[in-house]
């Protein structure tokens, strides 16, 4: 048997292993479940290693100190982080986790203000003042926007105006998870779709001699 | 009657992925070929990578795991393949940290095998994965070459031709992401939003509806949405280019297109589960609440 | 040897702040809490302020922004595998102990050290975790598409099952919002594909009304999911980060410290 034969007979093998969930739970699923959570680490430190510290780290330290020894700081304190783990100095890595988690909070807080809110709502803000087929579609869309927004608003508690306000949201939030409901269908079908096609096309097709 | 329909109601959940099973395997093994049809938001992508001209830079991004390949490898192949018709400079990424990056060397390889004349470093480059993709998007509008010093292999990107005078993702014709997750929707609201380069998402499915807000509100160029979308895709290229028609037409691999046959086989299913459920529901709750 | 304004202050913002606050909490509990407070204070104004301030000393190719974010990207990848001490001790734990189902904690840690293995085994080799220049694939990458990608593939492939299922038993038109719910997942999934074609197909004489019937049901998604499901989602993104954008201002702040384990008063 080839190698490559061989690399497809193992593949199918730990796929219908993970299939083998759809009768009951059995010892197949549990080897394919813990073996998958062990390569998915493996997996990550391989490519941590290999495509972001070696050429953004070490390499940059190693082949001109010079004008990269601030990236020493970096490091650090991502070994800081592991301090966790440390008992009575476990609180170290607060520098660490504080410098991460904000700066990621702050890159965040930029990307939500000017890609999500104010494109948003520049998208609600329509003209009205003349009657067309597109008018009522913004009409529309508008009410969605602000019925769905005053659905959200908890700091408040509801009165006569905004209590059928935020009913109306709701009817717009189900249409939407309605949709929702229908892409996931098609987003998980997909994956089985993939799935199977491995087993016939690849792995079954070949090995009784079809093509 | 009633007794039928709460027998069915407590059927076996096993005989209903029995259901599921065969419905997808059967339109594998006898392809039926329905057609599809093209939505705006696809043609839109489309036809915004059809006016780009020879020589343009697009950046293509692979942010998605083995979990959603079916969906999204058939659009970033497609989206390659025509880049490498329309003779684009292609970049390609990954920044999913579970399997971004294999996913991205194997649609590379298959790809690069079809068009030999594309030449590695001149007319495309694999920049590899990169850790962090927030902070690495901020470097992409300062310095590609800080977040990318090397490509996949570990060689110096400014060996490169193709990489010459490229310096930031402002000069980018193009973004576009297969994406699962969230990794796609920062490309829209952080390197579109500050950086201006024009993106096309194509997510999975699971994500497609928010992002027709994005479609609406004009940050995103178009989107193919999940294995639809990406069939769509399939099929305006084929259309439009002879070669791609061949191929599509010919290949054995597994297409986008070739897929919605057992898509809508189990959309029937489910249709038909949800209306048979709900019938079995409410006539036996009706007998219930008349009996008491 | 670069002394950029911006390098010099991140390495004292981001290491002399620290090594200071580090030899100070040792002696004072107290302000093991404090200084990294104001350290992450700084490390959440920097990407912030360099949008609204084009100084250079901020946002210029020598400032203190870009050098932050590369060092991000370091941080971010120390950061990924932080899971790595928990899983590996609590693994040993359940092996040493003999804890229920502890054979499956040596195939983690094997599948883990055999997959990072070769992934380091890449890097000091310098032949990285694709393919040798010869087009084979490396050990990493081989077992990447034997036992990775199949596995996470099923894995998430069983989703399509269990939500058969649950659209049996759990999708009820029990009230007004679920049956909105229902016709419209019902209308998406009708027109999303080409089901009326396929339903159709026996019947030639049905083709032509299928096929019409089945554009109509198309626009309709598409409308559906421009107009109502768009609002909906313009809604929720708008609502969701006003929500976040305030959130980030309370852990900047250090209002919000819970993430560094810390409670109200620390």
């Amino acid at each position: 048997m080839e190698f490559a034969g061989f690399g497809t007979w193992l593949a199918a093998f730990l796929t219908l292993a993970a299939f083998s969930f759809l009768y009951k739970d059995n010892p197949f699923f549990r080897f394919a479940e813990s073996l998958f959570a062990g390569v998915s680490l493996g997996y990550y430190v391989g490519n941590v290693l290999n495509q972001t510290l070696v050429p953004n780290l070490f390499e940059p330290l190693a082949q001109n100190f010079g004008t990269n020894w601030d990236l020493l700081v970096p490091g650090l304190l991502g070994l800081m982080l592991y301090m966790r783990a440390a008992p009575r100095i476990g609180w170290i890595s607060r520098y660490a986790l504080g410098i991460y988690v904000a700066y990621y909070i702050g890159v965040d807080f930029t990307r939500r203000i000017h890609g999500e809110v104010l494109p948003q709502i520049a998208r609600t803000i329509r003209p009205l003042n003349s009657l067309e087929a597109t008018t009522l579609v913004s009409l529309i869309f508008i009410v969605g926007v602000y019925s769905v927004l005053v659905y959200f608003f908890f700091s408040k508690e509801q009165n006569a105006v905004t209590r059928p306000l935020a009913r109306l949201g709701t009817s717009f939030l189900m249409i939407s998870f309605g949709a929702a409901f229908g892409f996931t269908v098609m987003g998980r079908v997909a994956l089985l779709i993939g799935r199977l096609n491995f087993l016939i096309l690849d792995w079954i097709y070949p090995t009784i001699g079809l093509q | 009657m009633q007794a039928l329909l709460l027998r069915l109601l407590a059927l076996d959940r096993r005989w209903i992925f029995l259901l599921v099973l065969i419905s997808v395997m059967t339109p594998i093994i006898v392809p039926i070929g329905l057609p599809v049809t093209t939505t705006s938001s696809t043609r839109s992508a489309f036809d915004f990578v059809e006016a780009l001209q020879p020589g343009d830079v697009v950046w293509l991004s692979f942010d998605y795991g083995p979990s959603s390949a079916p969906e999204n490898d058939p659009m970033a192949q497609a989206f390659l393949r025509q880049c490498f018709i329309k003779e684009l400079r292609v970049i390609v990424t990954a920044l999913y940290p579970l399997g971004g990056l294999g996913l991205a060397n194997q649609s590379v390889a298959k790809v690069t095998a079809e068009f030999p004349e594309a030449k590695y470093g001149v007319d495309y480059i694999n920049l590899g994965y990169k850790d962090g993709a927030a902070a690495v998007m901020r470097t992409l509008g300062q310095d590609i070459a800080s977040a990318f010093p090397t490509d996949v292999n570990g060689r110096p990107v400014s060996e490169f031709p193709i990489m010459q005078g490229l310096r930031t993702i402002r000069q980018v014709d193009l973004v576009f992401t297969a994406s699962t997750g969230l990794i796609g929707e920062w490309w829209i609201t952080q390197v579109y939003s500050q950086f201006g380069t024009p993106v096309i998402i194509g997510p999975t499915a699971v994500s497609a509806p928010k992002y027709y807000a994005f479609l609406n509100s004009g940050q995103l160029v178009g989107m193919l949405g999940g294995m639809k979308g990406a069939a769509e895709y399939e099929n305006l290229l084929a259309a439009k280019h002879e070669t791609l028609g061949k191929y599509y037409r010919g290949t054995k691999d597994f297409t986008a297109t070739k897929g919605m046959d057992g898509q809508t086989v189990l959309h029937g299913v489910i249709l038909a589960l949800i209306v048979l459920g709900n019938l079995a529901f409410f006539l036996t709750r009706g007998k219930k609440a008349g009996a008491a | 040897m670069n002394t950029d304004f911006g390098r010099v202050t991140l390495v004292v913002l981001f290491a002399i702040v620290p090594i200071v606050g580090i030899a100070l909490g040792m002696r004072a509990p107290a302000l093991r809490s404090k200084i990294p407070l104001l350290v992450a204070f700084f490390a959440g104004l920097i990407p912030i302020f360099s949008m609204y301030i084009p100084k250079r000393f901020l946002s210029g190719d020598s400032g203190m922004s870009p050098r932050l974010d590369q060092w991000l990207i370091i941080v971010a990848g120390f950061a990924l595998l932080l899971g790595l001490t928990n899983v590996i001790s609590n693994s040993y734990r359940k092996i040493s102990r003999r804890d229920k189902g502890w054979p499956y904690a040596i195939v983690l840690l094997a599948g883990l050290f055999i997959m990072g293995g070769f992934g380091i085994y890449g890097a000091i080799s310098r032949q990285g975790t694709g393919f040798l220049p010869n087009g084979s694939p490396t050990p990493f990458r081989w077992v990447e598409t034997t036992v990775f990608q199949p596995l996470q593939a099923t894995i998430f492939a069983l989703l399509a099952f269990f939500m058969a299922s649950a659209a049996f038993r759990a999708f009820r038109a029990r009230n007004t919002e679920a049956t909105i719910l229902l016709v419209a997942g019902a209308i998406v999934m009708t027109g999303r594909v080409p089901l009326l074609e396929f339903l159709a197909a026996p019947f030639p004489a049905l083709h032509p009304a299928a096929a019409a019937a089945s554009q109509f049901m198309g626009k309709a998604t598409e409308w559906i999911m421009d107009t109502p499901n768009g609002a909906a989602q313009s809604g929720i993104i708008i609502g969701a980060a006003l929500g976040a954008a305030s959130m980030g201002i309370r852990v900047i702040l250090g209002i919000e410290r819970g993430y560094l384990g810390l409670g109200k008063g620390e």
